[in-house]
């Protein structure tokens, strides 16, 4: 029965991240048309998509590698979100969150990129394997910075495990990003490179790669790549929430929280050109990278 | 009849009589070769346990052999990848080489001498076998007879400078305290020495296991050597024999070092050389174009990661260390035979010449993709495992800038872990290989089997950490079931933890979940096309286009990290090499090889001493 009670909250936080994923992927397709002064597609238009890519039907494959790609990177997005606490308090969104810590989760998170890149590799489309190349440079690059934060919080507070960062933040009352603040701006530079929106969206680059893995996969395959990604962005969001901004104690103070943090990599990138992969990785080992080591600094002597 | 001493006499009476049968046809020269290496393991794991011993004396030295819980379980590791590569290379892999007689001979000693050099607890045995396996091992590097001449040179000046040092340390320690035991050494003289002699002894020890280990900067014949050598041996050079050095550098560190007033300073110099090493390797393995030698600079980053985990030396990090071993052994057999089952059915390990065999080889792709996940460190394979108490040591026992320099190296090992797969398995696929078939089912199985075993310990690392624990309790470490692990549950110094088996199941329910939501009614529905039947930039490229990417894949991220890349220590060391030759060179033109200036320079010495014969004898 406990089983069976657990079994149901998993698929509820998966239904939750995948509407509120999906929402903020229309909210920003919005946001960006409204920049670029266009009118732009209704908030819910995502849905209307994912609906189509769902009913259509694939005509051919390339192999058996292929076909496991998209669900690999279901397996990165759903069980990642299986470890991050969505709640404070737990509840019903509860799932593995004292399963496992936050070095775990890294090494979980990049599970699914890996799959889906041996995936798209077996298309045999040049498109792909220069995406994953690109993707796995910029992931050197924006890893670095995002590790010596969460190292400097980990020495900082003496723990490793999410759970043990939300616990330090309601016992003191402060968010970690005002008690470690320049790990959080390590981290938040960190996030530009993680959500891929411009300079950093080197990796589908809309207009040379668009021919990638997007146009080798159809219908269902596409429908799932769509929604692991939305499900990840939300997953990444409430991480983020849970180290730094004190977590949430109800689905409206979480949504207000992730909505508000979505927006600096969203905003940052709508006015920006991309950068070159190199450029990109040397962004990331500058002030990035100097800020890491400030955050470590700061907590070896706080 | 003490079972120690006869698995030796088995494994010396097979390698000569393998050696003898070398040139005999038919089978019976590979069922010597796999009778004398399964025999002496099954003899092992049947009648031998921690704790047996044997001793003799001969030539005025005692010899003690004794199996302590450390060298069982370093002999697992020799004896479970000795078996697998063993069966791999009879009958299949090794098939139509000349001179087989040879590499069997060799294979035999090698695993003999490992297995000695775990067994021996004084220092003229360890020495001996030591020598033995260098010897072979470098029979096996100049093998292949392929421009060998470099490589080879390059290995055995190493391996020499490495045993001269040892072999100096070992006479200051009989010379000090009369006796060659390793127990008694470490135990009861070395607290006694002088400070200078308790600093130089355990430097010129690890200098000795360094180059086995490959440790920045002795690490530069390992690419060469690894990727010269047959690919059935070099699973076992890189899985194995590598080992040997961590196996002695473990001993040093936990035994030695613990006593040098400034344990400290020498803990930190030989951990940052491990992170440096690791860094390096992974660098320069991602600049490769050619599979053996990408897979042979990500055994020396890997090896990095080991001494890291060594030089360290809190309970924690030993187990990482000592699980990264294991680990490593694993996986690190199971890709060099990979490369060894496609460089037969291909002839070539170059990943820009051979794509897209993932549908012409899927089980050797199996399990070069689980290699490839534990190599990578992602969970749920066994990797993760290692790497996990690697970060939670180094965090925990405040290595802040190294393990920033880890998690760099391990991310940058994503790199060149895709390479490989890419290279080999994906792309398109071309005419030219349409040929090619899976390699035979010996050569397999070994890798399959090999491959579920990382499998297995990423799940349930209990099985391994149990000897692993052992071995720590025989160095003087506490017991660390409970604290630091259980059958499958990690935790750290600050008791956070990861519990393996509700990820495993997670993991396999989701993917299972998504695998028949995409197939179930698209299986039938789809039809396979080739990897030509593509839309590249709006069009179609045709039959004889290859548009697979693969010259300068990691080309934007080497010019990112170019500065990093620059110096290379092998400059230094032929440097140095070039000068020793224009010295010789300068020496030889005194031999003219005419007999007048002979007799000249004679009647030269002469003058000589007869002009200095007061100052010289005071005649």
């Amino acid at each position: 029965m406990e089983l069976f009670l657990n079994i149901l909250g998993a698929i509820a936080t998966v239904i939750l991240a995948f509407v509120v994923g999906m929402t903020y992927g229309g909210i920003v397709r919005k946001i960006t048309a409204r920049v670029q002064n266009r009118k732009g597609p209704p908030w819910y238009q995502n849905f209307i998509d994912a609906y189509k890519l769902y009913s259509k039907s694939t005509a051919i494959h390339h192999g058996w590698m292929q076909q496991m790609g998209p669900a690999f990177l279901m397996v990165s997005s759903v069980v990642t979100l299986m470890f991050v606490p969505v709640l404070n308090n737990g509840g019903w969104f509860e799932n593995l969150t004292f399963k496992g810590d936050l070095i775990f989760l890294l090494y979980l998170m990049v599970f699914g990129s890996l799959g889906m890149a041996l995936g798209a590799g077996q298309t045999g489309n040049p498109n792909s394997a220069i995406g994953v190349t690109r993707g796995l440079s910029q992931m050197v690059g924006y890893e670095i910075p995002w590790v010596m934060a969460l190292v400097a919080l980990m020495i900082q507070y003496k723990t490793t495990s999410i759970t043990g960062l939300m616990e330090v933040q309601q016992e003191s009352g402060t968010w970690l990003m005002f008690s470690s603040p320049f790990a959080f701006i390590a981290a938040v530079l960190a996030m530009l490179g993680m959500f891929r929106y411009s300079p950093f969206d080197i990796v589908g680059a809309p207009t040379e790669l668009a021919s990638g893995p997007v146009s080798e996969n159809g219908g269902k395959y596409l429908f799932t790549m769509m929604s692991s990604g939305s499900i990840f962005a939300f997953v990444k969001l409430t991480l983020y929430v849970d180290i730094f901004m004190g977590g949430a104690s109800n689905l409206v103070v979480l949504v207000v929280k992730t909505f508000t943090l979505y927006m600096i990599p969203v905003l940052y990138g709508i006015v920006s050109p991309r950068y070159r992969t190199e450029q990109s990785i040397r962004f990331f080992w500058g002030w990035p990278l100097f800020f890491g080591l400030l955050a470590i600094v700061y907590a070896v002597i706080f | 009849m003490n079972t120690i001493i006869l698995i030796f006499i088995i494994f010396l009476a097979g390698a000569i009589l393998t050696f003898l049968a070398g040139n005999i046809k038919g089978l019976l020269k590979e069922v010597l070769f796999l009778a004398s290496i399964i025999v002496p393991v099954v003899m092992f794991f049947a009648g031998v346990k921690a704790g047996d011993s044997f001793d003799f004396h001969m030539a005025g030295f005692a010899f003690q052999w004794e199996i302590t819980p450390l060298s069982y379980l370093f002999a697992l590791i020799v004896t479970g990848l000795g078996v697998m590569a063993a069966i791999y290379a009879a009958v299949s892999a090794m098939q139509g080489t000349k001179s087989l007689g040879l590499f069997y001979f060799n294979f035999i000693l090698s695993i003999m001498s490992m297995l000695g050099i775990l067994f021996s607890r004084d220092l003229v045995s360890f020495f001996i076998f030591w020598e033995i396996m260098t010897w072979s091992s470098y029979l096996m590097v100049v093998y292949q007879g392929k421009d060998v001449q470099k490589v080879g040179i390059k290995y055995f000046i190493f391996s020499a400078v490495g045993a001269y040092s040892m072999l100096m340390a070992i006479v200051m320690v009989y010379s000090l305290t009369g006796s060659m035991m390793i127990d008694k050494m470490v135990q009861e003289a070395y607290p006694g020495f002088a400070f200078n002699m308790q600093v130089i002894i355990p430097i010129l020890f690890l200098i000795g296991f360094g180059v086995k280990s490959a440790m920045m900067p002795l690490h530069v014949w390992a690419p060469g050597a690894y990727s010269h050598s047959p690919m059935a041996f070099t699973s076992v050079f890189s899985g194995a024999l590598s080992k040997m050095g961590i196996y002695g550098m473990v001993i040093v560190m936990a035994s030695m070092v613990a006593y040098v007033p400034e344990e400290h300073w020498f803990r930190i110099v030989i951990a940052w050389l491990g992170g440096i090493t690791a860094v390096g390797g992974t660098l320069w393995a991602i600049a490769q174009d050619d599979a053996k030698k990408l897979l042979a600079y990500s055994s020396v980053a890997q090896l990095g990661y080991i001494i890291v985990g060594v030089g360290i030396g809190t309970p924690l990090a030993m187990l990482a260390a000592l699980f990264m071993a294991v680990m490593h052994a694993l996986f690190k057999g199971t890709l060099f035979m990979a490369v060894g089952a496609i460089e037969k059915q291909t002839g070539t390990s170059n990943f820009t010449e051979v794509t897209g065999l993932i549908r012409k080889m899927p089980w050797t792709f199996l399990a070069s993709l689980m290699g490839i996940i534990a190599l990578a460190g992602i969970p749920p394979l066994g990797g993760f495992i290692g790497k996990w108490m690697l970060y939670e040591s180094l965090i925990g026992s405040d290595h802040y800038l190294l393990v920033i320099v880890i998690f760099f190296s391990s991310t940058a090992a994503f790199l060149y872990s895709y390479k490989f797969l890419f290279g080999f398995f994906l792309g398109q696929e071309e005419k030219e290989w349409e040929h090619v078939k899976e390699a035979p089912a010996l050569m397999v199985v070994p890798m399959i089997i090999l491959a579920a075993g990382t499998f297995l310990l990423g799940t349930f690392p209990g099985l391994i950490m149990k000897p692993i624990s052992a071995g720590l309790e025989q160095l003087g470490y506490g017991a660390t079931q409970g604290k630091y692990w259980e059958m499958s549950m990690l935790f750290n110094e600050w008791g956070d933890q990861v519990v393996l088996q509700p990820i495993l199941y997670a993991i396999i329910a989701v993917f299972v979940f998504f695998l028949v939501f995409l197939l179930l009614k698209n299986r039938k529905n789809t039809r396979y096309v080739s990897t030509k039947d593509i839309s590249s930039s709006g069009e179609v490229p045709k039959e004889h286009e290859n548009l697979t990417f693969i010259q300068n894949f990691f080309q934007p991220f080497l010019r990112a990290v170019e500065p990093l890349m620059k110096r290379q220590i092998d400059w230094y060391y032929n440097g140095f090499g070039k000068g020793m030759e224009a010295l010789f060179d300068f020496t030889r033109r005194f031999y003219t090889g005419n007999g007048q200036t002979y007799a000249l320079y004679a009647i030269i010495f002469v003058v000589i001493l007869l002009l200095l014969k007061t100052s010289l004898f005071g005649i």
